[in-house]
């Protein structure tokens, strides 16, 4: 089991200190993640799902250790990202990658997208001049670009185009796992099946396991194997996408898949969410979803539910599903 | 080391340097504006002037008393004599000639070749006191943006402090203390004149450094030096161009204010020292102070002018 891990999370919190006054005087912490724990094996899409401010980018981010964790493990192969020393960890970014949001951000706008795609050869001291440059029109054709639009800068290039030139940039140094920080959501509807097709492929191609965080269900389903849906700073329910899809255990991913459009209308009736995310800041006791629950027990605002595995591979972090009342 | 360095440069100048259709885009924006380009075509006037002029003008350190004040030609003056036989003054008109088209000084040296060799002066030391100022200025700003926290906050705790001290009262310090030498009165006005450039930069930065970008950049295992170097630098380097072109007219007059109240280097003729010179001659030779007053008026205008455009030019938001 442990060598199909790529990746492991265990436990990890990433706090953010929040300060105030002239002495910043340290009032709380806005708790982004708190406590996740997931894995993603070799070959796998993970999908991420939850609404914005619910900390899945902090999540994505924290495991690259672009931000620092509070505390918690990563592992990778075993490794504990979250422990190593500067020069180890330099090695070990080749073998993940992250794809960003934007693509207009992601891009430096004074290099040309043939340096763009080539940095990460030229930080890690991958080939020679010459070997780099194939690589990089190697890089380009297999994103569906062409070769010769190397040397124009981002400015040149459409969205779905300037996306593809970050997926590139990813795949550059031959990455097993790849976190893709909401890929698609800057783009439009007609460009996101293009890119997520891409992704697909590539991920067939160069056998990838994807930590694909995305906010639109619809897009999980179209890329998931396994689907992990968060909710302010902890997973809610994680399983595999047909099981996810078939049987939802937690209320909030009722909500959610009420809300994905349909061809076929089921004359399921539409679950509607009143409310906004709470202030992770301040979080509701208890479970973190009651105040907004349709299905909510009195014990709910008294004790906080912890992720069980409820069915093979099926976790719910749910009251109804202790108490069997389902 | 030095290779180091030409490195650094060739990446931190790339940008603009390689890619000629960024350049091209750049320049038809500065073209729209009609000022910048009269005042670019009058700096490169200028720096053809301080380069090759010399090498056609008189000597401009030579004396001719026969020759003295010299109006430019075109104008006429009065010049009086004494006559020792009659007691009389006699009064003679005086033309300006061509072999001193601008006239000549109080010890009869030429005008132009003054003129010509004080461009060169002016501008070496506008260039070089806003070179050191913008190189330590950026320093500080993308240093203080990058590294944040209390490295941040020392840095920008000493440019307040650099800022608020009085910056002329340094200079007279600094030339009272080391002599009026030119060298000096440069590397004070460069040492001294980088706060700006750091606060700007360092606002800059701190939003670039945010920029999803850079976070690829960290993502992809590369080191400080690289992000600061080659996607920190780069990217501000319009905003540096701007600072420069806007800040060598100050430096100028800077040095000229300096040598106008007689402390500047008297053995460099720079346009202060002539103006200077000029200015206790009014009523018998204007001309010797009009004459750099009128370029240091134009070189100050045409910096501006270029400045304005450029800075139009490099800002996307702006319709030109």
């Amino acid at each position: 089991m442990m060598s199909h891990e790529l990746l492991d999370v265990r436990d990890l919190k990433k706090y953010y200190p929040v300060t105030a006054g002239f002495l910043s005087r340290h009032i709380g912490d806005i708790k982004a993640v708190d406590g996740v724990s997931f894995h993603v094996r070799e070959h796998e899409i993970l999908g991420l799902v939850g609404e914005s401010g619910c900390g899945k980018s902090t999540l994505g981010r924290t495991i690259l250790r672009l931000e620092e964790p509070t505390s918690g493990e990563v592992l990778h192969r075993g490794t504990d990202i979250a422990k190593l020393g500067k020069r180890e960890l330099r090695e070990l970014r080749k073998e993940m990658q992250i794809i960003l949001q934007d693509p207009d951000a992601s891009l430096d706008p004074r290099m040309t997208v043939g340096d763009s795609i080539c940095e990460p050869l030229t930080i890690h001291n991958i080939g020679d001049e010459k070997e780099r440059t194939e690589r990089v029109a190697e890089l380009m054709e297999q994103v569906g670009l062409e070769a010769a639009q190397a040397t124009h800068h981002p400015h040149e290039f459409s969205g779905g185009q300037k996306q593809r030139v970050g997926i590139a940039r990813a795949l550059a140094i031959n990455p097993k796992l790849i976190i893709a920080d909401e890929p698609v959501s800057a783009l439009d509807v007609s460009i996101q099946a293009q890119i997520l097709n891409l992704m697909m492929d590539i991920q067939q191609e160069f056998g990838l396991a994807y930590l694909f965080i995305a906010h639109d269900l619809s897009v999980i389903k179209h890329m998931a194997h396994r689907v992990a849906v968060m909710y302010l700073g902890k997973i809610a329910e994680l399983a595999s996408k047909p099981e996810l899809f078939q049987n939802p255990l937690h209320p909030y991913t009722e909500a959610l898949l009420s809300a994905v459009p349909s061809v076929k209308p089921k004359g399921k009736e539409r679950i509607l969410l009143h409310g906004d995310v709470p202030s992770p800041l301040n979080p509701p006791p208890g479970c973190h979803f009651h105040p907004r629950c349709h299905r909510v027990l009195p014990s709910c605002s008294r004790k906080e539910p912890e992720l069980a595995e409820i069915s093979q591979g099926h976790f719910v972090a749910c009251h109804l599903c202790d108490a069997g009342d389902l | 080391m030095t290779r180091r360095l030409r490195d650094i440069a060739r990446k931190v100048g790339r940008p603009l340097y390689v890619n000629r259709r960024l350049v091209n885009y750049y320049w038809e924006r500065t073209r729209r504006n009609k000022l910048a380009v009269v005042g670019l075509a009058f700096i490169l006037f200028l720096i053809l002037l301080g380069a090759v002029g010399p090498f056609f003008t008189l000597d401009p350190t030579l004396v001719d008393f026969e020759q003295k004040n010299l109006p430019p030609v075109g104008f006429t003056t009065l010049k009086s004599v004494y006559d020792i036989e009659t007691d009389e003054l006699a009064t003679s008109e005086v033309r300006g000639i061509w072999t001193h088209p601008l006239g000549t000084d109080s010890k009869g040296r030429d005008m132009l070749a003054m003129i010509v060799s004080g461009a060169r002066v002016s501008l070496l030391v506008g260039l070089i006191a806003s070179g050191i100022a913008i190189v330590l200025g950026t320093i500080v700003g993308v240093l203080s943006a990058y590294l944040g926290g209390w490295a941040d906050n020392v840095m920008m705790r000493f440019t307040d402090i650099m800022m608020t001290f009085p910056f002329f009262l340094l200079l007279v310090l600094i030339v009272f203390i080391f002599g009026p030498r030119l060298v000096f009165i440069v590397l004070a006005i460069g040492l001294t004149g980088w706060t700006g450039t750091a606060r700007l930069v360092r606002s800059e930065s701190l939003s670039l450094r945010t920029r999803e970008f850079v976070m690829a950049a960290r993502a992809m295992g590369a080191s400080d030096g690289r992000i600061i170097f080659r996607h920190l630098v780069p990217n501000v380097v319009s905003l540096i161009i701007v600072i420069a072109t806007l800040s060598i007219p100050g430096v100028i007059l800077a040095e000229a204010a300096l040598s106008f109240i007689g402390l500047g280097d008297p053995t460099v003729a720079s346009w202060g020292i002539i103006l200077e010179a000029g200015q206790h001659s009014l009523d018998t030779a204007w001309w010797v102070a009009v004459e750099p007053g009128i370029m240091l008026f134009l070189t100050v205008l045409a910096f501006n002018f270029l400045g304005d455009g450029l800075r139009d030019a490099f800002d996307p938001k702006s319709n030109i």
